[in-house]
């Protein structure tokens, strides 16, 4: 699971209001080279929940220089685009789990993939 | 018409006997693509190619020219199934009425047409094809009873051979889709035949396969073959073989429209992404096809829900990278095997030299209760479950509703679109009209998978904000349709 997807997960356990952004738990993490692509990063960004990715960066251990808040002027920023891409695609959780912030609901995550199914009384 | 006999400057004699040059002609090549992607595969050999195709009135070919130059850019087209080179084409070939002229007419055509250059560029292609070393091979018995051996290996230990159901591909025969395996490649493998010294010392074996359709037709395909075949065999002196060709000679008739023409591909090239199958995988060249239809923009989030063994996210991550891609399955074998292809194409990449990485995940979920942000998907993709075979009519009425009001969810309103291949027509176009709040129907493609006749609906998602629609909830006291009569029992795919 890369950072990326994370940042779009969101917990739908019934009744559940707040229950973004998911907490990861990892046991094992991964970080693999993926091809750079300024256009592709800096035009994701907007779509981002910047705070949740560099809180869930950091939980990883793998913040490293990502500022906390969002620079201006980052589209010709390709220093900070390389930052961003590495924490959005190059990171990625293969074991461990995602858990809900507020009913503390835990989905796994095996071999890279979280597994969001719910039982019938969560739904 | 390509003629006869031409005089080359610079004679290498190939491995065939053929005379080979350096000199550069145009041919007509021609390919098939999935019914109904006719335009799709145009575009791209347009824009791949520069060539203008011509969509042939046989559904599910297109033909363009190029120069053999640039051969071997044809086998990077990611919309054809097939390929092959034309020896010669009529628009308005006169069949005799009776069987027995008709058919002596074919056999006298044989010494008649220009085999010459298209012979040559199918010699140029096999030592092309040499080049690129050993390909994969992909299932066994494939479709028109070519049965090349098929190898079936052991992939590294996150991975088992499995033997999955089979599967029918459009030409209506039954395939068995087991776990294949590539060779690796590479790219200097040097093929080490050199020209001259093998002069005339192998026979060329060759078979002849038949595509006929129309009504007015005194002949069969088989019939045709045959006495076709017969008469190429007496002119060339080639042995005839089923299975293990060398050439293979087709003969497309379509009406009045014939067109004689050699095979450049050997597999078809449909199922190039997917090692594991399941039993719905979708060919890559329809993937292809649908997701051309919505054409990926840098940072899209595109999102397959019922990803089944990830066909179509995968394509895609290949092929347009500047998009993201989630592919989801609620089934445990659907999400093993979407791992596993991905997993499978990465390594190939990584022993090619290449950065493995692809802009792709996979999560399993339920597509109901899709865990995922609102309005955080630029464009839904996927081939929905087929009636019988996966899921059932019945289950399909009560499916779509729920599918599309969540997929309206995560979809962004304004931008977002929707790409649905779908067999229950009926039934989607209805839950569709039930959502005019969310959801606008754009423009539809009528296709063709596995003998069943399918649509694949490209939907434009509504500026309305999803919970604020009154149309998105479903009404509740429709009637259903009633149940499909035992008769119209469907093909397994």
């Amino acid at each position: 699971m890369k950072l990326l997807t994370h940042n779009m997960l969101t917990s739908h356990v019934k009744g559940v209001t707040k229950g973004y952004p998911l907490l990861i738990k990892a046991t094992e993490v991964k970080v693999s080279e993926e091809e750079f692509n300024p256009n592709f990063v800096s035009r994701m960004i907007p779509k981002l929940e910047w705070s949740a990715l560099v809180q869930a960066a950091d939980g990883l251990g793998h913040l490293q220089d990502l500022p906390t808040e969002l620079i201006a002027d980052y589209e010709a920023n390709e220093d900070f685009l390389r930052k961003v891409h590495r924490v959005l695609l190059e990171v990625e959780v293969l074991e461990g789990c995602l858990q809900c912030p507020e009913s503390g609901r835990e989905f796994p995550i095996t071999r890279g993939v979280p597994n969001m199914l719910l039982n019938e009384e969560e739904a | 018409l390509i003629s006869d006999g031409q005089q080359c400057p610079l004679v290498v004699v190939g491995e065939t006997g053929f005379q080979v040059s350096d000199e550069v002609y145009t041919v007509t090549i021609g390919a098939t693509v999935p019914t109904g992607f006719e335009n799709t595969a145009a575009e791209e050999v347009q824009e791949k190619i520069g060539a203008n195709a011509k969509i042939s009135k046989d559904r599910g070919r297109i033909y363009f020219q190029i120069t053999t130059d640039k051969l071997s850019q044809v086998h990077h087209l990611r919309s054809v199934d097939n390929l092959f080179v034309v020896v010669e084409e009529y628009d308005n070939y006169q069949f005799k009425d009776s069987k027995e002229e008709t058919l002596e007419d074919l056999q006298k055509l044989a010494s008649k047409l220009p085999w010459s250059d298209a012979l040559k560029v199918w010699n140029m292609n096999t030592t092309l094809k040499k080049k690129r070393g050993p390909h994969r091979q992909p299932q066994g018995p494939r479709g028109r009873g070519r049965g090349k051996a098929n190898k079936v290996t052991l992939e590294t230990d996150t991975m088992q051979t499995e033997t999955i159901e089979a599967d029918i591909v459009e030409t209506d025969t039954v395939e068995t889709d087991t776990v294949v395996t590539d060779t690796v490649v590479t790219d200097t493998v040097e093929t080490d035949e050199v020209p001259g010294q093998e002069l005339g010392a192998k026979v060329l074996k060759f078979r002849v396969t038949c595509n006929r359709a129309g009504d007015k037709h005194s002949f069969s395909s088989n019939e045709a073959a045959r006495d076709f075949g017969g008469a190429v065999q007496e002119l060339f002196q080639w042995k005839a073989d089923m299975t293990k060709f060398d050439i293979e000679v087709l003969l497309n008739i379509h009406n009045v429209e014939m067109v004689i023409g050699i095979a450049l591909t050997e597999e078809s090239l449909h199922r190039r992404n997917i090692t594991h199958f399941g039993p719905t995988t979708l060919r890559s060249t329809l993937c292809y096809g649908m997701l051309r239809l919505c054409k990926p923009q840098a940072s899209d989030v595109i999102l397959d829900p019922m990803c089944g063994t990830g066909a179509i996210p995968l394509e895609g991550a290949i092929e347009w990278q500047q998009a993201f891609y989630l592919a989801g399955d609620n089934n445990d074998m659907a999400v093993s095997r979407t791992v596993n292809n991905i997993c499978h194409i990465q390594k190939k990449r990584r022993d090619k030299g290449s950065i493995s990485g692809l802009p792709i995940d996979t999560v399993q979920w339920d597509l109901c209760h899709l865990p995922m942000r609102t309005s955080s998907v630029d464009i839904i993709i996927t081939d929905m479950p087929f009636g019988k075979r996966m899921g059932s009519r019945k289950n399909n009425w009560d499916l779509y509703p729920s599918c599309l009001k969540e997929m309206a969810r995560v979809t962004r309103p304004g931008s977002g679109k929707a790409v649905i291949l779908t067999q229950d027509k009926k039934c989607f176009q209805k839950a569709i009209s039930r959502m005019g709040g969310l959801w606008r129907k754009h423009h539809t493609v009528w296709v063709n998978v596995g003998g069943l006749h399918a649509g694949v609906f490209l939907l434009k998602r509504t500026l309305g904000i999803f919970g604020q629609i009154a149309e998105d909830s479903r009404e509740g006291k429709e009637s259903k349709p009633h149940e499909e009569k035992p008769g119209e029992e469907r093909k397994k795919e």
